[in-house]
C-alpha cells in the first residue's frame, strides 16, 4: 500500500462527507444534540451531587449529635448509606437512573437501596435516555453509515470505480483509504467531546489521574469502535451492488447492532438464567434462619444451647451473673449468623445477575456496540459492577455498625437492668463514617476484559477480511 | 388490480422476510410477557403463603403480648396484574407488585422495590410494546419508503401515469395493500396472545388493539407524506428513519428529562431522613409530648391516658406513628409532584403517537407511573386501617387468642381504568389527518405539474 493514495482517498473521503446539504444538516443536528445532553447531564450531576451531599452530611451530623443511650438504640437508629455519582456519569449515564440512591442500613435487617429516577418515572424513561455516550456510540455511527454507504457502491454505479482501479489503485488502498477518512469524519466529534470532558471534570475539580485514566482510555476504545464501524460502512459498500442496496444492508446493520441485539441477549441472558422474585429471596432466607436457630423463640434449641454453654465455661448458673452483657453477646451471635446467611445469598444472587450479564457480554463478539456500551459505562461508574460495589460497601458498613454497637453493649451495659442502660454519646463519633470507594480505573478494565477483547478482535477480523479478500471483490 | 397488486406484494423477498420478523419477534415477545405475567402471579401467591405461615408461627411465640407480635407481623397487599400487562409490561417490572406491610412507620416500609437486574431495566423489556412502537414502524417504512421512487427510478411511473386517468390511485391501491398486510399481521398477533397468554377479549383488550392499530396507521400517515415529496429513495428512507430516531430516541428521552428536571423530587431522600429522625428522637424525649401529639392525630385514643412504666407498647406505638407525621410534609410534596409529572407527560404525549401509543397502553394495562401511585396510596390506606384495627387491642393488650388470625389473608388492590377512547384515539385521528392531508395536496400539485 501506498502512503501517498491511501492518503488521497482519506482526504477525498473526508472532504466529501462535508459536501452535501443533507450532511451538514445531519452534523448540525449531531452537534447541537451533544450540546444538549452535555449541558443535561451536566446539570442533573451538579444537582444530585448537591442533594446527596447535604443529605450525606446531616445523616452524619445527625449521628453524631445522638445524646447519650443504649448502644442498640443507635444500632437501630442506623444509617443512611448514600451512594455518590460518579463524576464521569455526566458523560454517560448508564444505569443510574434505575439504581436506588440510598440504602438504610440498621441492625437485623438489610434494606434494599430505595428512590431509584426509575421507580419514580413514567414510563417514558424506558425509552432511553440522551447522554452524550448515548449519542457517540448510536447516533454517530449511523450517520457515519449515511455518509459511507455509497463510497465505493457510488464509484461503482457511476463508473469511476473501474477507472480508479485501471491507473493502479489497488483494492486495500480504496477500502483503507475511504474507512480512514470516514474515521476523520468521527474524529470531528470524537476530539472536541473528549477536550470538553476534560474541560468540564477541570472545572468541577475532579481530574484526578483516575479520571483522567478513564478519559484517556475511552478515546482509544471510542476510536477503535469508529475504526470497525467505518470499516464496516466501507465493505459494506464495497460488495454491494448498488448504493440503495448498501444503506438498506448498513441501516438493517445498525438496526441489529444497536437495537435489536442487545435487548435480545439481555432477554435470552433472564430466561437462561431465571432470577428469584423479591419475596422469593427474601422467604430463602428465612427459612434457613429459623432452621439454624430463631432468636425470637424463647424456647429455640439453638439460643438455649448456646446461652447454657456460655453460663457453663463461666461457671455461672444466671446471665445476671455474668462479667459482660448477655443479650449483646446473643445479638452479635445472631447478627454473624443473619449476615453470615444474608451475604450468602445475596451472593447466589449477583452470581446469576452476572450471569445473565455474561450472556450479553459474551456477544460483544457479534455485536461490537455491547463491548463499547459495556466499557463506556463502566468507566464512567455507571455500569453494574460499580452499583454492586457500592451496595457492598453499604452492606460491609452495616455489619461492621450492628457491630461495633453489640461490642459496646457486651462491655459497657450491665446485665442488672435497674443499672444505667444507657452510655456516653461521645461513643458514637468511635465509628468512622461511610467513605464509599469507587473501584479503581484497573480494576474496572480488568471486570471488562471480554468486552475489550471483542473490540480487539473486530478490527483485527476486518483488518484481515479486507486483506485476505480484498482481491475478489468485483468492480462493476 | 387489487388482487394482483397483492400479489406482487407478497412476491417480494423484502415483504416477507419483513413480515417473518415481525411475526418471529412478536411471538417471542408475547412469551416474555407471560413470563413476566406469571412471575407476578407466583409472587402473589407465594407471599400469601408466607404471610399465613408467618402469622402463625409469631402468634404461638408471642401469646403474651400483643405489642410485640405486632412489632413483628406483616399484613400483605397486592397490586394485581391484569393479563394485559403480558403486553406492555411497563415500569411493573421496577415497582413491586406487592407490598408486605408491619403497622409500625409506613414511609421506610413502602419504597421497597422489588429485585431485579439494572443491566436487564437498562436494556428495556422485549415485551409486545416494544415490537409495536419500535419495530413495527421500522417494517411499515421499508415497505413504503419507495413506493413511488421505486417506479420513477425504473421508469415504470410514466407508465402507469399514462396508461391510467388517475395515477394517484395506483399509489393508494399500493398502499391499501400494504396497510392490509401490516393490519393482518398485528391482528395475528394479537389473537396469538388472547390464546397463549391468554389475554380476555374484553373492552380493554379492544381499546389497546385500537391504539396498536391507530399508532400504524399514523406511521402509514407519515410515510405517505415522505412519499409524496417525491424525493428518490435514498432521500426518502433516511429522512424516514430520521424521523423514526426523533420519535422513539430523542424526543422520548428529551421529554423525560425534562419532566425530571421539573419536577425534582429532593423529596424523597427527605421523607427517609425525616421519618427517621421524627421517630428515634422521640426515644431521647419526655413520652408526655409524644402521647400529646399522639393523642391530637387520633382523639378516639386519649382515654389510655399516661401509662406510668419506662416503657409502654402505647408511647411505642406513637413513636412510630410520629414518625411517619413528621415526614408528611415532604412524602405530599413528593406525591404531588410526581403526579405533576405523570399528568405533564400525558399531556406531552398527545402530541407525539410513539410517546402517546406507550403511554396508553401502558395506563390500560395498569403498568405506568399512575398505577403505582395509587398502589402506594391505598397501600397507605391498607396500612392505617391495619392500625386502627390493632391499636386497640395492643392498647388494651388483649389476648393473642382473643382475634381470629386466619382472617388476615392477602388484600388486593386493582385499579379501576376508565377507558376515554376520545382521549385515547383523538392524537392519532389528527396525525393520520395532517399528514394524509399534506400528502393528498402535495400529491395533487404534482400530478397536475405533471399534465
Amino acid at each position: 500500500m501506498r502512503k501517498n493514495t491511501l492518503f488521497l482517498f482519506a482526504r477525498q473521503g473526508f472532504s466529501k462527507a462535508f459536501a452535501g446539504r443533507a450532511n451538514k444538516v445531519l452534523m448540525c443536528v449531531l452537534s447541537m444534540l451533544i450540546v444538549y445532553a452535555t449541558w443535561n447531564g451536566l446539570s442533573a450531576y451538579t444537582q444530585q451531587t448537591a442533594i446527596r451531599k447535604t443529605y450525606e452530611r446531616e445523616v452524619r451530623h445527625n449521628w453524631e449529635k445522638m445524646p447519650d443511650k443504649h448502644p442498640h438504640r443507635m444500632a437501630h437508629y442506623g444509617y443512611l448509606a448514600i451512594r455518590p455519582k460518579h463524576p464521569l456519569s455526566f458523560f454517560d449515564l448508564g444505569m443510574e437512573s434505575y439504581t436506588g440512591n440510598i440504602i438504610f442500613l440498621e441492625a437485623h435487617k438489610q434494606n434494599s437501596a430505595n428512590f431509584s429516577e426509575a421507580g419514580m418515572s413514567t414510563g417514558l424513561l424506558r425509552f432511553g435516555e440522551i447522554s452524550i455516550a448515548m449519542i457517540l456510540q448510536v447516533l454517530l455511527p449511523l450517520v457515519l453509515f449515511f455518509i459511507g454507504f455509497s463510497t465505493i457502491a457510488g464509484d461503482r454505479e457511476n463508473g469511476t470505480l473501474k477507472i480508479l482501479l485501471s491507473q493502479g489503485a489497488s483494492w486495500k488502498e480504496i477500502i483503507f483509504g475511504k474507512s480512514i477518512g470516514l474515521l476523520a469524519v468521527a474524529m470531528v466529534f470524537l476530539l472536541p467531546v473528549i477536550a470538553l470532558l476534560l474541560v468540564v471534570c477541570m472545572a468541577i475539580g475532579e481530574a484526578s489521574a483516575d479520571v483522567l485514566s478513564r478519559i484517556g482510555w475511552l478515546m482509544l476504545f471510542f476510536l477503535l469502535y469508529y475504526a470497525i464501524v467505518s470499516l464496516v460502512a466501507v465493505l459494506i459498500s464495497g460488495i454491494s451492488r448498488t448504493a440503495k442496496l448498501s444503506l438498506v444492508s448498513l441501516i438493517g446493520i445498525w438496526l441489529l447492532f444497536t437495537i435489536i441485539t442487545p435487548r435480545t441477549t439481555q432477554a435470552i441472558g433472564g430466561w437462561l438464567h431465571p432470577a428469584p422474585s423479591r419475596i422469593a429471596f427474601e422467604s430463602g432466607i428465612e427459612k434457613e434462619l429459623i432452621k439454624k436457630g430463631d432468636s425470637h423463640d424463647p424456647d429455640d434449641p439453638y439460643y438455649k444451647a448456646l446461652k447454657d454453654s456460655v453460663l457453663r465455661a463461666n461457671q455461672v448458673d444466671s446471665v445476671q451473673q455474668l462479667s459482660f452483657n448477655y443479650s449483646g453477646f446473643q445479638m452479635r451471635e445472631g447478627e454473624r449468623i443473619s449476615a453470615e446467611i444474608y451475604n450468602r445469598h445475596l451472593k447466589n444472587l449477583m452470581q446469576i445477575y452476572s450471569q445473565q450479564n455474561r450472556v450479553s457480554a459474551i456477544s460483544s463478539f457479534i455485536d461490537p456496540f455491547i463491548a463499547l456500551r459495556n466499557i463506556s459505562m463502566a468507566s464512567s461508574g455507571t455500569d453494574f459492577i460499580s452499583y454492586t460495589h457500592f451496595q457492598q460497601q453499604a452492606e460491609d458498613y452495616r455489619y461492621r455498625l450492628a457491630q461495633h454497637m453489640n461490642e459496646l453493649q457486651i462491655k459497657l451495659i450491665s446485665n442488672d437492668k435497674k443499672a444505667s442502660q444507657q452510655i456516653s454519646r461521645e461513643f458514637w463519633k468511635s465509628l468512622p463514617a461511610l467513605d464509599f470507594r469507587p473501584l479503581s480505573h484497573s480494576e474496572v478494565l480488568r471486570q471488562e476484559w471480554i468486552s475489550v477483547s471483542a473490540l480487539l478482535g473486530w478490527v483485527l477480523g476486518l483488518t484481515l477480511v479486507v486483506l485476505i479478500f480484498s482481491g475478489k471483490f468485483k468492480s462493476v | 388490480m387489487f388482487r394482483l397488486q397483492f400479489i406482487s406484494f407478497l412476491r417480494s423477498r423484502l415483504a416477507i422476510a419483513g413480515l417473518m420478523i415481525i411475526l418471529l419477534t412478536g411471538c417471542i415477545s408475547i412469551f416474555t410477557g407471560r413470563q413476566h405475567l406469571k412471575k407476578q402471579q407466583q409472587s402473589v401467591a407465594m407471599t400469601e403463603l408466607q404471610q399465613q405461615q408467618h402469622i402463625q408461627r409469631n402468634v404461638q411465640f408471642f401469646q403474651k403480648e400483643m405489642g410485640l407480635l405486632l412489632y413483628y407481623l406483616r399484613f400483605g397487599l397486592a397490586n394485581e396484574t391484569s393479563a394485559l400487562n403480558a403486553l406492555s409490561m411497563g415500569q411493573r417490572d421496577v415497582n413491586s407488585g406487592v407490598q408486605s406491610l408491619t403497622i409500625r412507620g409506613l414511609e421506610n416500609q413502602r419504597y421497597d422495590t422489588d429485585l431485579f437486574n439494572p443491566a436487564s431495566l437498562l436494556a428495556g423489556n422485549l415485551d409486545f410494546n416494544f415490537v409495536l412502537i419500535y419495530l413495527f414502524p421500522l417494517l411499515i417504512v421499508a415497505f413504503t419508503y419507495n413506493l413511488l421512487s421505486e417506479e420513477k427510478e425504473l421508469g415504470t411511473w410514466k407508465l402507469v401515469s399514462a396508461q391510467s386517468s388517475r395515477p394517484v390511485r395506483v399509489l393508494w391501491q399500493k398502499l391499501l395493500v400494504r396497510i392490509a398486510v401490516v393490519a393482518g399481521a398485528l391482528v395475528t398477533l394479537l389473537m396469538f396472545a388472547a390464546v397463549v397468554v391468554p389475554v380476555p377479549i374484553d373492552a380493554a383488550f379492544f381499546a389497546a388493539a385500537m391504539i396498536a392499530l391507530m399508532y400504524l396507521l399514523s406511521w402509514f400517515a407519515i410515510s405517505g407524506w415522505i412519499v409524496s415529496l417525491g424525493k428518490n429513495s435514498n432521500v426518502s428512507a433516511a429522512a424516514l428513519l430520521g424521523i423514526w430516531i426523533m420519535l422513539v430516541f430523542v424526543v422520548p428521552g428529551a421529554v423525560n428529562n425534562f419532566l425530571v428536571k421539573k419536577y425534582a423530587v429532593p423529596e424523597a431522600m427527605a421523607t427517609v431522613v425525616e421519618q427517621r429522625e421524627g421517630y428515634h428522637e422521640k426515644w431521647d424525649m419526655d413520652q408526655q409530648p409524644t402521647l400529646d401529639k399522639f393523642y391530637r392525630h387520633y382523639p378516639q385514643f386519649k382515654k389510655y391516658g399516661q401509662p406510668d412504666s419506662s416503657f409502654s407498647w402505647l408511647w411505642y406505638y406513637a413513636m412510630q406513628q410520629l414518625g411517619d407525621d413528621d415526614a408528611r410534609e415532604h412524602t405530599d410534596a413528593m406525591y404531588r409532584k410526581l403526579h405533576q409529572r405523570e399528568d405533564a407527560s400525558a399531556s406531552i404525549a398527545r402530541w407525539f403517537p410513539s410517546l402517546h401509543a406507550q403511554h396508553q397502553l401502558n395506563s390500560i394495562a395498569g403498568s405506568g407511573l399512575r398505577n403505582q401511585l395509587l398502589f402506594l396510596q391505598r397501600a397507605a390506606a391498607f396500612h392505617e386501617q391495619k392500625r386502627l384495627f390493632f391499636y386497640p387491642l395492643i392498647f388494651d393488650n388483649a389476648p393473642v387468642k382473643s382475634v381470629d388470625w386466619h382472617r388476615f389473608g392477602m388484600e388486593y388492590f386493582s385499579e379501576e381504568v376508565n377507558l376515554n377512547w376520545l382521549n385515547m384515539l383523538l392524537p392519532f385521528v389528527l396525525t393520520i389527518g395532517l399528514f394524509t392531508g399534506l400528502a393528498w395536496w402535495r400529491l395533487r400539485k404534482s400530478i397536475s405539474s405533471l399534465q
